[in-house]
Parts: C-alpha cells; sequence; structure tokens
C-alpha cells in the first residue's frame, strides 16, 4: 500500500493538517467525557475511593474440580486418604499434600478454607454457583464475581480491560457472565489465541486513518450525545474511546517482553505463561483476571492426574505469589484458588474420585487476606464439615470484604435491591487480615 | 435467594385494585391514538411536566421503519416520505409499513425475544412465529397454540416449542409462562411467600405449577400431559402443603385426575417412562382433561384475563416507547401500578373487544402524538423522567435492528431503489435474504437491557474486525463506499451517504466536518471515503432509535 508521494511517506504539509483536525477534536471529547457517569448505583465518594487503592483480583480456576485430598486438606494413613503424604507449612501446624511443596513454603501469604459445603455436584451447577455466589433463580441472570468486581473497582474510562477471563483447555471452557450488570462488564476472552480478539489494527488500514476516522466519529456524534443525555448513550462514544487504550495493551499478553529468567519461574505450561500474563495485566490496572486450568475432573487415575496437575499449580502460583509480592503487588492483589467443587473421600474402581460439594477446599492469598490460616475442618474421613461450613454466598462476602468492599451494599434491578454476597451471607473473618 | 422485589409500596396501606371500572374509562369507540394522548396529556398537565415537541418528518419515518419493519429506511423511502405534500402521509406510512412483509419478519423478530428469550433462532419456533405474524394471528390464540397445541399441525407443533424447550426445568417452565404471558414474575415465591409483594405467595406459585407439572415430553419430542399428579411444595416452617389448580387471580379450577387402581397406575407410568426413553415405544394415548388447556381457559377467562391482555398491551407499548406503562413489565401486581392506569386498561380493555389484534394496537400508538415527541432534550431544565413518555428516549437497537440496519446500509442504496423489487413478493424474497444475512451480524451484539451499556467489545469489533473492512465497508460497486467512490462531487457523497445512513441531509457543520477529511486526504479519496463512512456507521444515530 506504501507507495512513494502517498500520505504514508508523510508531506510535512499534509500532516499538519492532519493533526489539526485531531487537535480540535479532542477537546470536545475531553467535554464529553466529563458528562460521562456510570450512573448512580452507589456512592459515588466510596466507590471514587476504592478505585484509588488499585485492588485486584487472579482467579486460578481449577476447572472440573481439584481433590483437597491432594492438595489443601490431605488425610494422610485414612482409607479415603490416598497415597500422598501430608508435608508441614511455613504456617505453624497447618499441612498440606505434599504434591504442592512449593505453596507450602509460602503460607505466609495464604489462608486456607477447609469447610466449603456447597451441595451442587454438577460441572455448569456447581461453576455457576461459585462464580456467582448464588443458585440461579428463573427470570434473573447474575453477574459472576470478575463482573462485580470490574464493576466494583474498574474506572468508566479505564484504557486497558476490567475482565480478562484466560481458557483454553477445552472443558475449562465457561464464558462466565456479567448478567444483568450488562455488557459493559462482560470479561474479554482469550480462547483461541494468548491474545484477545479484534485488539490488533488490521494491516488493511494505516494507524493514521484508524486513529483520524475516531476522531471524525466523535466530531459526528457530538450533537446527538449532547441532545439525547443518557448513560446508555454515553457508553457507545466512552466504548469508542476505550479502543486505542484495549489497543495499546495488546503488549501486556506478549511474555515474550519478560526476561527468559521470569519466564522460567512461571514454567514453560500455558497455564504458567497465563499467570504470568495476569501479573503483566493486574501490573497496568485491569482489575480482573481469571486463568483456567483444566482438566481435574479425575474420575479416573485421580492419583496421576493430580501429580501432574499440581506439580503445574505448584509452579504457577509460587511464581505469581513471589512475583507480586517483590513488586509490591501482593498487599493488593487478590489471588483466588477455587474450582467448581471438589472429589469424594471414597476413592472409585478406577482409582478415581468423584464429584463431591459437603466438605472441601479453596484458598485466598494476598489482599485483605490473612495468611498462614487453616479455616474449619473435616471429619477425619473428610466426609462431613465438622467445623465452621462456609457456603458459596460467604466465600462470596469473604473475597468481597477482603477487597474492602461491603457485601451488603446493593444493587438495583429496577427497584428491587439485591446486595452483592446473597442474602445472609457472612464473611469468614477468620481468614481476613 | 431472590432479589427482593418492590419497596415502593410500603408506605401504601391500601393496595390499588387492578381493575377500575369501565365507566370511568375514556368511551370504547375512541380512537386508540386519541384514547393515548388523553391519559397522558392530562398526567403531564397535572404534574406541569414539560414535553418535547414534535418530532420532524425524517425522524419520525426513521423511528416508524424502525418500530414497524425492524431496520432503518431505504434513500428511497427517505426521499420519498420527506417529498410527499399528502396530508394524511404518516397515517398512509404506517398503513403500509404494517401491510409489508417487513412487518410481519419484524414482529416475529420481537415476539421471539419475549417467548423464547434464552434460545435465539430456534427454527421451529421462528417459522411459527413468521407463519402467526403473517396472518396477525390473534395473540389469545397464539397462546392456546405454544401452551397446548396440536401436535399433528405443522405449525401449531412448531408452537409448542415454548413448552418443549423448557420442560426438563419445571421451575423455569412455570416462571417463563408467567413472565411471557401474565407479565408476572413469581420466581419470589417459589421458596417463601413473596417477602415484599403482597399479591405472591407460594401458593400462586405452585398453583401456575399445577398446570405445568402434568407435562412431559417424550423421546420423539411430543409434549403430551399425565392424566393425573399433583404439586406438593413444603413452606418456609416445614408443613409440607398440597397445590391448587389456582390461578393468578386466586381462581381455583377443577382439573380431573384419572382414577386409576395401584396397578393400572404403575403400568402407564412405566409406559410413560418408556416413552420418555425410547424411540419407538408406543405413545400413551392422552385422557382426561388438559392441565395446560385449563390453565389457556382461566387465563382468557372474562373476569381473569386483565393479567394476560394487560400484559401484552403493556409489552407492545414498551417495544414503541422504549419502557412499559408497568414498569418493569415483568412486574405487573398491586404494589408496583402503571404510570397511567387508566390508559393501560382502557387499551387491555381494547385488545379484547377487537380480538386481540396486535397490529391494531401497534397501529394506534404509532399514530399518537405520544408516539411521536422529539428525542432531543437541549433545554437547561431538567428532562422530564421517563414515565411521563412527555420525551421520546433514544433506544439501543436491538442486535437484529442493528444487524439488519448496517445490512441496509451499507449496501450501493440503487440496489434498493429498484422498481422490480418494490413488489411485496420480490421484496419478501429480499427482507428474507437480509434476515439470513443478519444472523452471524447479529450475534455480535448485546440485547439491551435496563440500564444498558455498550461493551468495549463492540467498538473494538468494529474498529478491528475484518468482516467490518471487507464486507461493510468494502469499495465494490454493490457496497456504499463503492457508490460514493463514484459520484465526484464531495458534497453530492456527502449527501447521499447522510440519506442511506442516517435518513437525513447533513447539517453544514456536519457537511464540512467530512469536507475537511476528504480534503486532509486527497490522496487517496476511496480510503477516506470509506473511512467517513465508518464513522457514521459506527455513530449513536444508527445505534441508537431516536
Amino acid at each position: 500500500m506504501t507507495r512513494p508521494g502517498s500520505y504514508f511517506s508523510g508531506s510535512n504539509d499534509h500532516g499538519l493538517s492532519r493533526r489539526g483536525f485531531l487537535g480540535a477534536t479532542a477537546a470536545g471529547a475531553a467535554t464529553f467525557a466529563a458528562d460521562t457517569r456510570l450512573d448512580g448505583f452507589k456512592s459515588e465518594a466510596l466507590a471514587a475511593e476504592l478505585r484509588k487503592q488499585n485492588k485486584n483480583v487472579i482467579l486460578l480456576w481449577l476447572a472440573g474440580g481439584a481433590s483437597q485430598f491432594e492438595t489443601f486438606d490431605p488425610k494422610p494413613g485414612r482409607p479415603t486418604g490416598g497415597p500422598y503424604r501430608a508435608i508441614p507449612t511455613n504456617a505453624t501446624g497447618v499441612h498440606i499434600s505434599e504434591l504442592l511443596p512449593r505453596i507450602a513454603a509460602r503460607m505466609q501469604h495464604t489462608a486456607i478454607i477447609r469447610s466449603l459445603y456447597t451441595k451442587v455436584t454438577d460441572h455448569g451447577g456447581g461453576a455457576t454457583l461459585m462464580e456467582t455466589g448464588r443458585r440461579p433463580a428463573p427470570g434473573f441472570s447474575y453477574p459472576d464475581i470478575g463482573a462485580v468486581v470490574a464493576r466494583e473497582l474498574g474506572r468508566i474510562d479505564s484504557q486497558v480491560p476490567d475482565y480478562v477471563s484466560m481458557y483454553t483447555s477445552t472443558e475449562g471452557r465457561r464464558k462466565g457472565t456479567s448478567g444483568f450488570l450488562g455488557a459493559r462488564y462482560s470479561p474479554m476472552f482469550l480462547a483461541e489465541n494468548m491474545v484477545p480478539e479484534n485488539i490488533r489494527r488490521l494491516e488493511t488500514i494505516s494507524d493514521i486513518d484508524h486513529r483520524d476516522r475516531a476522531a471524525l466519529r466523535d466530531v459526528l456524534a457530538k450533537r446527538f450525545n449532547q441532545t439525547h443525555q443518557s448513560s446508555t448513550v454515553a457508553s457507545q462514544t466512552t466504548a469508542y474511546h476505550r479502543v486505542r487504550g484495549i489497543m495499546a495493551s495488546e503488549k501486556l499478553f506478549d511474555i515474550e517482553q519478560e526476561p527468559e529468567a521470569m519466564r522460567q519461574k512461571y514454567g514453560p505450561l500455558q497455564f504458567g505463561q497465563q499467570c504470568l500474563i495476569a501479573r503483566r495485566l493486574i501490573e497496568a490496572g485491569v482489575p480482573f483476571v481469571k486463568v483456567a486450568r483444566a482438566w481435574w475432573d479425575s474420575h479416573g487415575q485421580n492419583f496421576e492426574t493430580h501429580r501432574e496437575l499440581c506439580a503445574d499449580l505448584d509452579q504457577a502460583m509460587s511464581a505469581l505469589l513471589d512475583d507480586l509480592a517483590e513488586r509490591g503487588l501482593l498487599e493488593n492483589t487478590l489471588v483466588i484458588t477455587l474450582g467448581e467443587f471438589g472429589r469424594t473421600p471414597n476413592i472409585n474402581a478406577s482409582l478415581g474420585r468423584d464429584h463431591f460439594a459437603n466438605a472441601w477446599s479453596c484458598s485466598l492469598s494476598g489482599c485483605g487476606i490473612r495468611g498462614g490460616v487453616a479455616y474449619g475442618r473435616t471429619d477425619e474421613d473428610g466426609h462431613n464439615v465438622a467445623d465452621g461450613p462456609v457456603k458459596a454466598g460467604d466465600l462470596f462476602a469473604t473475597i468481597l470484604s477482603a477487597l474492602g468492599i461491603d457485601p451488603e451494599s446493593e444493587y438495583y434491578l429496577g427497584s428491587r435491591p439485591l446486595p452483592l454476597a446473597d442474602f445472609g451471607s457472612k464473611a469468614v473473618k477468620e481468614v481476613l487480615a | 435467594m431472590m432479589p427482593r422485589c418492590a419497596v415502593l409500596f410500603s408506605a401504601l396501606a391500601i393496595l390499588l385494585p387492578l381493575s377500575l371500572h369501565a365507566s370511568e374509562l375514556r368511551p370504547a369507540d375512541q380512537p386508540i391514538e386519541q384514547v393515548i394522548d388523553h391519559y397522558v396529556d392530562a398526567l403531564t398537565k397535572a404534574d406541569e411536566v414539560p414535553a418535547a415537541s414534535q418530532t420532524g418528518d425524517a425522524t419520525l419515518l426513521r423511528r416508524l421503519t424502525l418500530d414497524l419493519a425492524g431496520r432503518i429506511p431505504t434513500a428511497r423511502e427517505a426521499r420519498a416520505y420527506t417529498e410527499s405534500t399528502s396530508a394524511s402521509k404518516r397515517v398512509e406510512l404506517v398503513d403500509r409499513l404494517l401491510a409489508s412483509p417487513d412487518f410481519a419478519f419484524h414482529h416475529r423478530n420481537e415476539l421471539e425475544e419475549i417467548l423464547l428469550p434464552n434460545r435465539r433462532n430456534d427454527g421451529e419456533f421462528r417459522k411459527y412465529l413468521l407463519w402467526a405474524a403473517e396472518q396477525n394471528r390473534r395473540w389469545d390464540d397464539m397462546f392456546r397454540d405454544m401452551l397446548t397445541g396440536n401436535e399433528d399441525d405443522e405449525y401449531q407443533k412448531a408452537a409448542l416449542q415454548f413448552v418443549r424447550t423448557r420442560i426438563r426445568d419445571v421451575d423455569d417452565l412455570t416462571n417463563a409462562t408467567s413472565v411471557a404471558f401474565f407479565g408476572v414474575n413469581v420466581s419470589c415465591a417459589k421458596c417463601h411467600d413473596h417477602p415484599l409483594v403482597e399479591d405472591w405467595k407460594q401458593d400462586h406459585f405452585y398453583g401456575l405449577q399445577s398446570f405445568l407439572s402434568r407435562t412431559y415430553v417424550t423421546k420423539q419430542n411430543a409434549v403430551l400431559e399425565k392424566p393425573f399428579g399433583e404439586v406438593k411444595y413444603t413452606t418456609r416452617e416445614g408443613v409440607e402443603k398440597q397445590a391448587h389448580f389456582m390461578f393468578l387471580t386466586g381462581a381455583n379450577v377443577e382439573v380431573a385426575s384419572l382414577e386409576l387402581s395401584g396397578d393400572e397406575k404403575k403400568k402407564l407410568e412405566e409406559a410413560i417412562r418408556k416413552a420418555e426413553r425410547e424411540d419407538n415405544a408406543p405413545i400413551p394415548e392422552p385422557q382426561g382433561d388438559s392441565a395446560r388447556g385449563k390453565l389457556v381457559d382461566v387465563a382468557l377467562r372474562d373476569g381473569d384475563n386483565h393479567f394476560f391482555a394487560q400484559n401484552i398491551a403493556n409489552r407492545i407499548w414498551q417495544r414503541m416507547l422504549g419502557r412499559g406503562l408497568v414498569d418493569p413489565v415483568d412486574q405487573i401486581h398491586s404494589g408496583n401500578p402503571a404510570s397511567h392506569p387508566e390508559l393501560l386498561e382502557w387499551l387491555a380493555r381494547d385488545l379484547v373487544t377487537h380480538g386481540y389484534d396486535l397490529k391494531r394496537l401497534i397501529r394506534g400508538i404509532a399514530l399518537s402524538q405520544t408516539y411521536s415527541r422529539s428525542s432531543e432534550w437541549s433545554s437547561a431544565s431538567e428532562p422530564p423522567r421517563p414515565e411521563y413518555f412527555a420525551l421520546a428516549p433514544a433506544r439501543p437497537l436491538t442486535p437484529r435492528q442493528y444487524a439488519l440496519s448496517l445490512l441496509v446500509a451499507s449496501r450501493n442504496s440503487t440496489h434498493w431503489d429498484q422498481d422490480a423489487l418494490q413488489q411485496p413478493d420480490r421484496w419478501r424474497q429480499e427482507r428474507e435474504s437480509l434476515e439470513n444475512s443478519s444472523n452471524g451480524w447479529a450475534g455480535n451484539f448485546e440485547a439491551p437491557t435496563d440500564g444498558f451499556q455498550i461493551a468495549v467489545d463492540e467498538a473494538l469489533l468494529f474498529s478491528n474486525n475484518d468482516r467490518i473492512q471487507n464486507d461493510l465497508l468494502r469499495d465494490s460497486g454493490d457496497r456504499l463506499v463503492g457508490q460514493l467512490k463514484a459520484i465526484e462531487d464531495d458534497q453530492e457523497a456527502i449527501n447521499t451517504a447522510f440519506l442511506v445512513i442516517n435518513s437525513r441531509q447533513p447539517t453544514d457543520e456536519e457537511s464540512s466536518a467530512i469536507r475537511e477529511y476528504l480534503a486532509a486526504r486527497a490522496d487517496n479519496r476511496p480510503e477516506a471515503l470509506k473511512q467517513a463512512v465508518w464513522a457514521l456507521l459506527t455513530g449513536p444515530e444508527l445505534r441508537f432509535n431516536h
């Protein structure tokens, strides 16, 4: 396309007049941005304060359901315990599976909850419950934790995405949903590639044309936007204003920009690489990143599966915690390790464990969390919660509290108030800093 | 747990009755549009609310075409309307659009959103809806088709998709039926009496569910009913209760159960289980009362039909005016009164007395002054609150409307001008292929919701997706960009682009902005025209119905 004498080789004259055009538009855009408010759901002052603190979440989603016995709640020597040992951690009295030695050495950042009691044991239903913190209700579409965090901690004019969701393994694909919060808070996906869709300029249009036509769009949209004042109308221009910033964030997805030594810490596998991307995104101000690791659904060969997947989790998660801590990001970043449910105490004939949601585990690290704590207790064979049952809504409330978001604050669906965490949920204070 | 529902009425000790006395309403024989304007104007006057003036020809044409045909007007239609000097051109336009093949397609698309919102593009169901829309089938008959259709009839069988696709979850079927046909979201009353809406008790949820719980679907996909079966439920206090066949109005209905001995019942249940699981199992003969049929009967019965009639009147009103008279539209109950209760009552009565003719209602709304107010508010004073309907809202297009409009706008406009195309049969074919092309595009956009926010994904799609660049913005002769390229004069090209995309002439300011842009890019005019078209296609004027 480039040919001598064309715009691309850049006559000065030409460049000047186009800059003039852009300059005039930038002023228009700025005026417009000042009118742009998300909505009046909540106290603006409080929301602004939260956003200033720049808090973030990385969700490591163990798709398919990891076994609590082979991770955070080992039962060595019991008939249900399986072949692996428990090892001490650097937190006094807290033991976890020997499959997670590096995490064991970093328990000062992490609180374990061993008493999840969520009952739902089908993949879809369990994932929906754990992602939204509530049972689905006919006629309502609830937002997942990513959308809620994006809504509460994201900035409307953010130059980076506010909810990024990565999955690549076939079985780990769940879109997640922003529910009634609307498409503004839908996740940006990485499904096929390591880079989101439509983030890169096509080669058939030059950068300056790409920029100028957006400026022309603003000029032409101005009158309509001024005479039609609604947050819905404003959202369209806000979306177009965010395009260039989001495009510039493409480099965040490029781990080639990290030193080789850093990449090695996270490991060569895709999960580790995605964790590294997650750190890069968080550092750039993305409030919520989900990295899904599949497929933990070990109905057969549970112990082989966990030996492999836990090694991967152990390396990636410990590298992530170290990296965040060294950069001073961990105190503002909450790392959640969670799946849709745990696995049965009974070991089946194929040496597998099946779906189980009556007594299982997750972990929370970093922002707002009291490290080195194991909350709740299962009975000696892990069949039931013996102490401190935690429901999905309670976990949701705990996560929000750790981020400084009041779980009892409310959204309005029309005139219907809905608390952020399900009615009657209680945060687990023992794991909060 | 459910969201808690409306708290608005907490101060109202006395609940408003849903039915007023007919004698207090405007006369039944007054034209719909006059009745609408009477009630709407009365409220704005009483509350001293300022109202927007009537909108101009170009905007009205656009609004009517989007609302009645589901797409923007073509350049030919835009020219014809603004140039017409007929005193009755608005009525002529409304009647032309309502009679055009476009209306049926659009009406089908809108009904699909109400009836099967979580399962768009269900081919069978869309086939039924189009068939019904093309003959303006009575809404009560459609209700009967969808709940109790005859499996041997091609179209009624397709209508049963409403039940068939939901039968695996009878709670979902119960609530979906209640929301779609009665405007009542009863899901809050499933686990306990509704905490904040006095009207809805567990008895209502399970009463409604009783009519639906006998339904089953065979492996061959036939929707059938067991001749027995009652619903039991447990109250919050742990008391087990048996539900009655009870409608939302509290009306109890007698639904017979087949008297069978223990052995006979076992046998029949076994046969039903087999039919549900096996392809070649014999289908048990239907016997006795149809519980779903009884639900249809009671819901349409004089004295109990106000939910059914008010719901569809309210939903059509929302379609045309952006907000229900009762808002949200699934919250018809005494604690959430209509903004204009007499108007809703009158419209519902009119529907009942005129054979649930939805086209008649749509026509009436389209001809009202309330409908044709401007959407612009430039005065320094606060705009009127939406429930006054004193200012037309800018409504985001549905994914389907947006997709169709993009396809219409990006074509070389002389395509739509062809005389041959104006024949209804030819136009129907054209519309059908446009619908098919729009399927893929529509999937890229989100359906509008309360407080809708356009996602950055949409802007990224328009900015960087190759289908935008290589299809909508292609510069071949069959596309708008190709058409403009062949027009030598810049201003003429700008005028054409505005007419095609925004159905109007550009203002001087807009013209000079684009002229400046073209001049700055004179080294590659085709590319510059492409970017100018992009800037208009991505503008709010095309994204919103205003």
